[in-house]
């Protein structure tokens, strides 16, 4: 070893990263180097003064002070304030409310059963009953709106029932979750969600 | 990841005030220390500090919770000392003559300038050479000399912090710390070593 490679490993050593027989040759190599041991001397002292360097606290007043410049609040400002700011956005609201409204009347007219899924195929419907009969497999979501649904199979993705109602016998399986939606509002959510699920995809 | 800090993040997202008084309270004392040590000033370091939690404050929506919340404020603070170094850094060399003449130079102007920045703390002859030799540190060492010994940082989370790679750190490391060596023993022939 020579003097440049021992003062590097030094570095390695004082950084608890100089392992068995490394450390070994180095120490050896400084038995027989007074250079090599001054400088691993000094850089040791070095380390040692840094890490002992006092460490004074901020001002006792200084939380207050940090608190009092934030700004009022984050989530806490008015609906009026908010608007005020915001008049695009708020025109936008508007809209959103009228289109709920809409919304709202067609959901008090549909009363068609819908189903969504990837493998419809393995069902079986009857009348405003949806089977999905022991043996047969969904893979993906699967969605029953206004309808009722028997699960004997196996259903590889979350269950979602829509102003409906469900029944799980001993032999289905569902990986994911079963959602019950049946509220307007709540199926609104619902959508919406998808809608900007959709969109940020 | 369940650390504290997280949740309390977490909870002042939602426009806790209290939760994020804790946090400032956890890291007030250790975002003070790592600002005054890069700028060697208490004041600066006041507003540094300030600084740093509006921004965390102001971007709580950002915070990545799968990330350390420390490695996040460190890195906010850490950058505001950079900025502040570099603004600080006049952009005239520092040899050029006062425009009065009369021989003064900027480097007697920052002398005769320099406040006594630790008066609030007193430090020994010895300390007193170490706080001087880390002034004197260039920024890119000075800020991983402080994260490693004063602010305790593994290199791996200084890496996280600064974001450059760990080997990068480590060399930084190295560096910073034949820099103070070699300064402390040509400035004060050795004797700071004598101490020990
Ligand atoms: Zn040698």
């Amino acid at each position: 070893m020579d003097c440049k490679q021992a003062v590097r490993e030094m570095h390695e050593f004082l950084d608890g990263t100089l392992t068995g027989p490394k450390a070994a040759a180095l120490k050896e190599h400084m038995l027989s180097c007074p250079d090599c041991r001054l400088v691993f001397q000094q850089l040791e002292t070095t380390d040692a003064l840094v890490k002992s360097m006092p460490r004074p606290s901020a001002p006792d007043d200084l939380t207050d002070r940090i608190m009092g410049a934030l700004p009022q609040s984050r989530k806490k400002a008015s609906w009026l304030q908010w608007v005020k700011r915001h008049p695009a956005i708020s025109v936008a609201s508007v809209f959103l409310l009228v289109m709920v409204s809409s919304f709202l009347s067609l959901w008090n007219e549909d009363t068609q059963m819908t189903v969504k899924g990837a493998n419809l195929d393995q069902l079986v419907i009857k009348g405003d009953t949806v089977y999905l009969p022991a043996g047969h497999k969904v893979n993906g979501d699967l969605m029953v709106k206004r309808g009722k649904i028997q699960v004997d199979g196996e259903l590889n993705g979350n269950l979602i029932v829509i102003d409906g109602t469900y029944a799980l016998a001993s032999t289905a399986k569902i990986s994911g979750e079963t959602r019950v939606i049946d509220q307007a509002l709540q199926w609104l959510w619902f959508e919406m969600n998808e809608m900007v699920g959709g969109l940020a995809k | 990841m369940n650390y504290v800090e997280t949740r309390l993040a977490k909870l002042a997202r939602t426009g806790d005030r209290r939760a994020f008084a804790e946090l400032v309270d956890l890291y007030k004392d250790k975002m003070y220390h790592l600002a005054y040590r890069m700028l060697g000033q208490s004041h600066e370091a006041e507003d540094i500090v300030q600084e740093t939690f509006l921004r965390v404050y102001t971007n709580l929506d950002r915070y990545d919770v799968n990330q350390k919340f420390s490695t996040w404020i460190y890195r906010i603070a850490t950058n505001l000392c950079i900025d502040r170094l570099r603004k600080r850094k006049p952009n005239y060399s520092l040899d050029a003559e006062m425009p009065e003449g009369e021989g003064a130079d900027w480097y007697s102007l920052l002398a005769s300038d320099q406040p006594s920045p630790e008066s609030e703390v007193m430090l020994s002859e010895t300390q007193e050479h170490i706080r001087r030799a880390i002034d004197s540190l260039p920024d890119k060492y000075k800020s991983v000399v402080i994260l490693r010994y004063l602010q305790d940082l593994s290199l791996q989370e200084i890496g996280d912090v600064l974001d450059m790679p760990v080997t990068t750190v480590k060399t930084r490391v190295h560096r910073g710390r034949e820099f103070l060596r070699k300064k402390l023993e040509s400035e004060y022939g050795g004797k700071v070593f004598e101490t020990k």
